[in-house]
């Protein structure tokens, strides 16, 4: 078990991507979360997974509970707005009558689920519920009215033309179906940013059982931690049955230094900004949810 | 010369009551008053003003143990009043909800109820809690009843205790395929075992019937023939869910309701003059002190027929299969037939359950100011919800709540047993006290007249 200060506490972690063409057509990266939740589903190991799904608005996601490999499917792909997947954690065991919830979410949300699980405050008969917790990379979010001002007005394309958006490589893309691509330099967006993320100290969903992202693996790959007994125990049988392919995390380019990279440059500024928030006033400061 | 003694406060039920016993020489009961000395929380007072969806989920809050029977109740009697008639399959999943919750609510009574019983044939009292057989077993099959039941009533309800799955119209939402594949399955396992705890239950309290004496507290009782008998009514309005003032054909009548101050019901002002520091535990309330039951009992007085009656699983009995045993045993066995019906119903409207269909009216009326009412069918009787319901608004509220009925019915009740099985005849009527004690007490032109006894 390696223990990083910046990427947390993990058992290995690779270069990998789904061996299903299907699932990678459509996923952001290496399909990961899709063929995961996939394959737990077809064997049982959970019986719903709670993913962000499409909604009425293009590329506002709306959280769904996916009981059908169709449904994962639809919910491919990264919506780079909120999507309150939490929300639905209580209502998969209820209506839904799931006993085997997956959950994929932001660190933050995976944060809620952990505390949702040892201090379940109106949470009944959830904790014990949870089967299989995914969680992606996350630098900061956006709220819907950002990606609309983005898209359509700095990146000038019509967002229901768009088909992937993504931020890598310094830039925020925006790739239509015709063909078109445009590039914002990430200056640009962060006035657009949710305020909320700039408290945030989890880059790479430390407390998930598996967590996957783009950065670190080259295009079309995902950069895989393995965290937990579950994770691991889920994640070995899911590669012995073939449905990834996967490289040593050092055989790949840019690799692991990067993920630390940036998970040190957002960890390090948003601290900044926390002990900022102690002197915010004069002779008072805000809030600070660690302490 | 009567003495009185006082048993304050009592236990193995829900809430905070007490028992005020007058008694003879040899300790049998002349006049018993059973009172509730829970706070009032005057919900109904404050649900005025408030929005027709917000007070089902405050009168819900009423109990925990029996939160189903408030929230259908006040849900529909907010529909009478708007005059609502909700879709099929929110009917059913609201007797889901109600079926479980009843059986979780039998199951726990019987936990509350074994350590006054004897193991069959042997003068050991029952302790639940024991870890050796074969109570151990039974202690196992009644959490695994309630754990059944109350998951049922979550993925139904949305929550087993204080159900948010219901609203004004029916319901938010309606179940999965594979909920509804897991209630039938729960309801299934739930059955066998209801059976079995069923059976045990009954051949415990017959035992119990056959028994000459009972043991409190190092004093040995003789059992009368007749504990727990009364001569007033019973009231049921349903076997298993209830009515409203929307049926074609009610079956509660609020002409023959009437409610009283505790006043014209309870005992005066008196001092204890006897007491017993073995009582178990703790002992009753020491020589000297004052009570004063009509003062002190915080629920109002409903009558029907100008009379207390009976309401629980005996009225329903009594009223809908011809059920003719009386006392506390009758009461006892009546309730545990209640637990296999449960299932029954259960089963019957998951087989009838379209998991596609819409659970929420087309259209919702605000309602104006009519007066509306709903009786369900809660574990303990019927639960009576008024209301009057103008734009949406609530202008008038009131809850007939089953322990309230009981109160002045089972101090009745005490008359002629030893004043040391006051407690057990309490028990029959599986008391619940927080339901029973909210006020608005009003007397014959209908006025409120209770104010000065809540300040």
């Amino acid at each position: 078990m390696v223990s990083d200060n910046f990427l947390g506490n993990y058992a290995s972690v690779v270069a990998a991507r789904s061996t299903d063409k299907s699932i990678l057509k459509g996923a952001q990266d290496g399909g990961i979360v899709t063929q995961l939740f996939a394959y737990a589903l077809e064997e049982g190991i959970i019986d719903g997974a709670i993913v962000a799904g499409p909604g009425d608005e293009p590329w506002k996601p709306v959280p769904v509970v996916a009981t059908t490999v169709e449904e994962l499917l639809a919910a491919r792909g990264t919506k780079y707005n909120i999507s309150p997947n939490m929300q639905l954690i209580k209502e998969a065991t209820r209506s839904y009558g799931l006993d085997k919830v997956g959950i994929v979410g932001t660190p933050c949300q995976i944060q809620a689920l952990r505390k949702g699980q040892l201090y379940p405050v109106g949470l009944r008969d959830v904790p014990d519920k949870i089967a299989l917790a995914v969680g992606i990379f996350c630098m900061e979010n956006f709220p819907y009215q950002s990606i609309v001002q983005l898209v359509e007005d700095h990146a000038n394309t019509k967002l229901e033309n768009v088909t992937k958006m993504d931020i890598g490589k310094g830039k925020f893309w925006v790739y239509t179906g015709r063909g078109a691509s445009v590039q914002l330099p990430l200056k640009i967006t962060h006035k657009y940013e949710q305020a909320g993320c700039h408290v945030c100290l989890d880059y790479v969903s430390n407390l998930a059982d598996v967590s996957t992202g783009s950065v670190g693996t080259p295009d079309g790959w995902s950069t895989v931690f393995v965290r937990t007994k579950n994770g691991g125990d889920i994640w070995a049988k899911a590669i012995a049955a073939g449905c990834f392919e996967t490289k040593p995390m050092d055989s790949v380019k840019p690799g692991l230094d990067l993920v630390t990279k940036l998970a040190t440059e957002k960890i390090t500024k948003n601290q900044k900004t926390l002990a900022e928030r102690a002197t915010f006033g004069v002779g008072k400061g805000l809030r600070n949810p660690y302490i | 010369m009567s003495k009185v003694v006082e048993i304050s406060p009592t236990t193995r039920h829900e809430g905070h009551s007490k028992l005020v016993l007058k008694v003879d020489d040899a300790g049998i009961i002349e006049r018993g008053d059973w009172l509730s000395i829970t706070p009032v929380r005057g919900v109904e007072k404050l649900a005025i003003g408030k929005t027709m969806d917000q007070v089902p989920k405050i009168a819900s809050r009423v109990c925990g143990i029996c939160p189903v029977a408030h929230t259908i109740a006040a849900t529909e009697a907010m529909e009478a009043s708007i005059g609502c008639i909700i879709p099929d399959d929110a009917y059913l999943l609201r007797v889901i909800m109600q079926c479980a919750n009843r059986a979780h609510s039998i199951a726990l009574h019987n936990i509350l109820s074994l350590p006054d019983m004897y193991l069959p044939g042997t003068d050991t009292k029952i302790n639940p809690f024991s870890p050796e057989e074969p109570v151990r077993s039974v202690a196992k099959r009644i959490q695994r009843i309630r754990e059944i039941s109350q998951t049922i009533g979550e993925i139904a309800g949305g929550e087993a205790v204080h159900p948010s799955n219901t609203r004004v119209g029916g319901m938010f939402v309606n179940v999965s395929p594979r909920a509804k594949a897991k209630m039938y399955d729960l309801a299934k396992e739930g059955l066998a075992l209801a059976r079995d705890q069923m059976e045990f239950m009954i051949a415990i309290f017959r035992n119990y019937q056959k028994r000459d004496w009972a043991e409190v507290g190092g004093m040995k009782v003789d059992i009368p023939e007749t504990l727990g008998y009364h001569n007033q009514g019973y009231m049921a309005t349903d076997p298993i869910y209830g009515s409203s003032s929307l049926d074609e054909n009610p079956t509660w009548d609020i002409s023959r309701f009437n409610e009283v101050r505790p006043w014209d019901w309870y005992m005066g002002e008196m001092e204890v003059t006897d007491d017993y520091p073995d009582y178990p535990v703790g002992g009753t309330t020491a020589k000297g002190t004052k009570t004063w039951p009509q003062m002190e009992a915080n629920t109002g007085v409903p009558l029907y027929d100008g009379q207390p009656v009976e309401v629980g699983p005996r009225a329903r009995m009594v009223t809908f299969k011809n059920f003719d045993e009386k006392g506390t045993i009758g009461q006892q066995v009546a309730r545990q037939m209640e637990y296999t019906d449960s299932f029954y119903k259960l089963i019957e409207c998951l087989d009838a359950l379209n998991t596609n269909g819409k659970v929420f009216v087309d259209e919702l009326p605000t309602g104006d100011g009519s007066l509306g009412w709903a009786a369900n069918e809660a574990p303990r009787g019927s639960d009576v919800h008024l209301a009057r319901v103008n734009n949406g608004k609530v202008e008038f509220f009131s809850m007939l709540v089953p322990t309230t009925w009981n109160f002045p019915t089972c101090s009745r009740a005490l008359t002629g047993a030893p004043w040391q099985l006051a407690e057990v005849i309490m028990r029959g009527y599986d008391p619940c006290v927080s339901c029973a004690t909210h006020m608005i007490v009003v007397d014959e032109d209908q006025r409120i007249v209770a104010q000065k006894l809540i300040q």
